[in-house]
């Protein structure tokens, strides 16, 4: 804060009102919607669901063929 | 009391308060609420396609949002759009200034955005009558590189800049429509929220910084890291923050409760993070060091759970497809690779 100038300073304040004004909800809840939105969505996630990649579009379809 | 002393101590006091504010409201902890909830398994995921063509550090990294295709720009003075399936240039744009540090296409895949020490953004048409891709529109106001944009429609694009603001700009005019000031660093990294309302940037004043688009305002300030904020996602549901930084940890910050959830970290790593995304489901977060590897950590139990080990120098860029179905990371050997 020390490089502030006067209007810089004054902006900060008005910006740190606005800031405390925001309506908080509490963590017992927030945390677990959280948690619960995760839980909800691993099983559409590819990167924990190895049956979800079976139709890899990077890996190479199909064997060589010997002519 | 001089005027400026006044408002110090306001400034100080009105801190105090928010910071009560939070404590008040933080009546359980993400380890509490996933207690109960194991680990998840080794993530192994294996390269699948590396993209050559690069000849110089890769700075950034973006993807499509409809189809297999990314842009990358590096300081050979390229961006390059990929077909990340073929591994084919789609094009391969010459850029006017070499010093690029960031990329990004629009959700539309009409267009691609990037910049750097050159102060300015450039937006480029994909999609140009003659086939030819051109400049469309150059973005000059900032007074300090570009270090991030994001484009939030084709006629609407959100800067970060080393000048400590961050911009909205309206391409059709090229002015600014919207000037977001108040860190006291360099802004290095900025993510849009997925309702497009909101926008984060990390800076090197050790916060990020929540910003209501639409009314211009910071709106929250999230501190704990102990340097520069390189790297900032949001999660996947819009309700949270992940931010990387050079003091070598990830932090997940709670938006609807105002506070700081977990850090992700471990005594082995001593490097900075410079890019991280979230899995689909925000399981997983993967992130980039200046050690050449990606950590993969379980979101939910702060754990390493895996790594991407196979670049030859720091990662530097770093994005999941938006199906989840792949993740690219992009490095100063010059390579880009596909993961899955």
């Amino acid at each position: 804060m020390d490089e502030m100038d006067l209007p810089q300073m004054k902006k900060e304040v008005e910006s740190l009102k606005y800031q405390l004004a925001f309506k908080r909800e509490k963590s017992s809840k927030t945390v677990t919607d959280l948690v619960k939105w995760i839980e909800d969505g691993v099983p559409d996630d590819p990167f924990l669901n190895p049956e979800l990649m079976k139709n890899n579009p990077w890996v190479e379809k199909g064997k060589c063929i010997l002519l | 009391m001089g005027e400026m002393e006044q408002l110090r101590k306001e400034a100080e006091s009105l801190k105090d308060q928010i910071t009560a504010a939070r404590k008040a409201v933080q009546d359980t902890t993400l380890q509490e609420a996933a207690a109960g909830i194991t680990v998840v398994g080794r993530v192994q995921l294996k390269t699948r396609k590396t993209l050559r063509g690069h000849l110089a550090k890769i700075y950034a990294m973006h993807w499509a949002v409809d189809a297999n295709l990314c842009v990358s720009a590096s300081q050979d003075g390229k961006l390059i759009v990929w077909d990340t399936i073929t591994t084919n240039k789609v094009n391969a744009i010459p850029l006017k200034s070499s010093w690029v540090m960031t990329c990004a296409y629009a959700p539309s895949g009409n267009l691609v955005a990037c910049g750097g020490l050159d102060n300015m953004c450039s937006i480029y048409n994909l999609k140009g009558k003659d086939g030819n891709v051109k400049v469309m529109r150059e973005l000059a106001a900032h007074t300090g590189y570009l270090s991030c944009c994001r484009f939030l429609s084709d006629s609407e694009i959100i800067t970060s800049s080393g000048d400590c603001t961050c911009v909205l700009w309206d391409i059709e005019t090229g002015t600014q429509k919207t000037v977001f000031a108040g860190h006291q660093g360099d802004c290095m990294s900025l993510a849009v929220s997925p309702d497009f309302k909101f926008f984060i940037s990390g800076a090197c004043d050790f916060t990020a910084k929540l910003w209501d688009i639409r009314e211009g305002v910071c709106r929250q300030t999230f501190g704990g890291h102990e340097s520069d904020i390189n790297a900032i996602g949001f999660f996947p549901n819009g309700n949270a923050v992940i931010t990387g930084s050079d003091d070598a940890t990830c932090k997940l910050y709670d938006l609807r409760a105002d506070q700081e959830l977990i850090t992700y970290q471990d005594s082995s790593i001593m490097c900075g993070v410079t890019s991280l995304a979230p899995s689909l489901s925000g399981r997983l977060i993967l992130a980039g060091y200046d050690d050449f590897n990606v950590n993969i950590w379980d979101s939910l139990k702060s754990e390493r759970v895996g790594v991407l080990a196979g670049h030859d120098n720091r990662v530097s860029c770093i994005g999941v497809s938006a199906d989840g179905m792949a993740c690219c990371t992009g490095s100063w050997d010059s390579f880009l690779k596909i993961w899955n």
